[in-house]
């Protein structure tokens, strides 16, 4: 069963529309969501925990309604919307005092561990705190309450490599016991590699993809070639740039042989994201 | 539910509605509007909602696993409690302002019991014009401040006016002289406190009834709005 299932997920804005949003978290995996800025990621993140009112759709979590269990279902999710900036000129400590109390699984033994891990002073308070602390504090209190899913809108974009790195393998060693999942937005498209098993790709507010990382970039392949082979692939190219050399671009696998005199490689990511969006 | 209120006084509340409780001691004023002092509960009040904005307590709230509707429960949880102390705190005040103040008061009601249907009918018109106001945006407490105070001095200017005139033509108009020999007074005896008492338990009820209903106005509003 799906620990979180999101289904035809709306909300209209002037000049914006989350357009039938629905994806999927299976239980021991890490879901990169992935777009660019202003594609909906936060919007559907916030619209799915009822943090703002949507237009239609529906969230199951644990195989409950979500918006008709909402205050059960948060039991069980942690979730982080970028850095803290909550009460900035409360200690840390007063913070932590007041949120253990909202839940029933709070580990304080955890909470203690997380706080050594991050090397965070619950002295301080958290305007003394550096963007990359602030985010490692809340990510300190989402993992202290054994939340079964992680909802971590850009969590790694205030971090320097090191932190990055160390809490991509945080977030690893959360899913280990194959029960519990974390969906977490980002644009560093080079941490999902690292540790996502699946990603959903939105753009305009509409699902392009949502399935496992290596199926969906076996969908591309990098192709390049001289000016002369670029006329005849162009038709078949999601997205290409020229430079002096001649041009780089993207194709779907399935059209690569219909492409000649060009050089073919795997597509990472990034270089997907990039002409797919320039497609777009 | 306590967990909410816990959060309120311990991350909100602001050392300005500590600091207004000092206005309870207005009760000592002689010859002044005994109503005003609970204006300035609301100001408290205006105070850390603003606060509460600049430290994106709702959001905060929002987190934690609890409902939308507990974001403004809490909220209105915290205004019961500061405005139901600033009641309880008049009550010695009283009793000092009837050892100090013998003369009553000739710019409106005395402080007497009978002050709490006031008072309590001030915190009414506040939370239902201060709170549904704010509940609309989530984040305009100017406008919504604007609005509760204007309503707040009309409502103390009428009441109070009411006592003043009843005292200046009690002789001719005979609920005036009912209002100025029974309740604008302090109690002699026992029929004369039970009289004030329920005046004080009805502006119990309208506060209870009309806080209701601004709660139940704010969650409505409040659902339209993206945290």
């Amino acid at each position: 069963m799906d620990l979180l299932k999101v289904d035809s997920l709306c909300k209209k804005y002037d000049g914006f529309t989350l357009d039938n949003v629905s994806f999927s978290v299976e239980p021991g995996t890490i879901m990169g969501f992935i777009g660019r800025n202003g594609a909906g990621k936060t919007t559907t993140m916030k619209a799915m925990l009822n943090l703002i009112g949507r237009d239609g759709g529906s969230v199951t979590f644990e195989g409950m309604d979500y918006y008709a269990h909402e205050t059960e279902c948060k039991q069980d999710i942690g979730f982080i919307m970028g850095e803290f900036n909550c009460y900035t000129r409360s200690k840390l400590s007063k913070i932590t005092d007041v949120t253990k109390r909202f839940y029933r699984n709070w580990d304080d033994e955890a909470y203690r561990k997380y706080l050594k891990r991050f090397g965070l002073d619950e002295n301080k308070r958290v305007r003394e705190l550096s963007a990359g602390m602030r985010v490692k504090y809340a990510l300190a209190l989402a993992l202290s309450h054994n939340a079964r899913l992680l909802v971590l809108d850009e969590p790694t974009s205030g971090l320097d490599p090191v932190s990055r790195d160390d809490l991509l393998d945080v977030l690893r060693g959360v899913i280990e016991d194959e029960s519990r999942s974390v969906l977490f937005s980002t644009h560093i498209i080079s941490d999902l590699e690292k540790c996502a098993d699946n990603i959903t790709y939105i753009i305009n507010g509409r699902i392009y993809a949502s399935c496992d990382i290596e199926s969906f970039k076996a969908r591309y392949l990098l192709v390049s070639g001289d000016l002369e082979a670029l006329s005849k692939a162009k038709p078949h190219l999601i997205g290409h740039k020229e430079n002096a050399f001649g041009f780089t671009g993207l194709i779907k696998a399935e059209d690569a042989e219909k492409v000649a005199d060009c050089r073919f490689a795997p597509a990472d990511l990034e270089s997907i994201m990039i002409y797919v969006e320039q497609e777009a | 539910m306590k967990n909410l209120l816990y959060k309120e006084f311990k991350l909100c509340m602001q050392p300005l509605v500590v600091i207004f409780y000092v206005a309870v001691f207005m009760l000592l004023i002689p010859n002044y509007m005994y109503l005003v002092p609970f204006f300035f509960t609301g100001n408290a009040l205006f105070n850390s909602m603003q606060v509460s904005i600049a430290n994106s307590d709702a959001l905060f709230t929002s987190m934690l696993p609890v409902s939308k509707h507990s974001i403004v429960k809490s909220k209105f949880m915290f205004i019961v409690c500061v405005q139901l102390i600033m009641l309880l705190l008049c009550i010695p005040v009283m009793f000092l302002n009837h050892a100090l103040i013998s003369a009553g008061n000739k710019a409106g009601i005395d402080a007497c019991p009978a002050l709490f249907l006031g008072a309590f009918l001030v915190y009414s018109v506040f939370n239902s014009t201060f709170m549904p106001i704010f509940y609309k945006t989530g984040y305009k407490t100017d406008k919504a401040f604007l609005i509760s105070t204007i309503a707040v001095f009309a409502f103390i200017f009428v009441f109070e006016g009411i006592f003043i005139a009843a005292a200046a033509a009690q002789n001719s108009v005979p609920f005036f002289a009912w209002l100025e020999n029974n309740v604008d007074c302090w109690p002699s005896n026992a029929s004369l406190l039970t009289i004030q008492l329920v005046c004080a338990l009805v502006g119990a009820a309208i506060y209870a009834l009309a806080t209701y209903a601004a709660y139940r106005r704010s969650c409505k509003y409040f659902d339209k709005v993206d945290v």
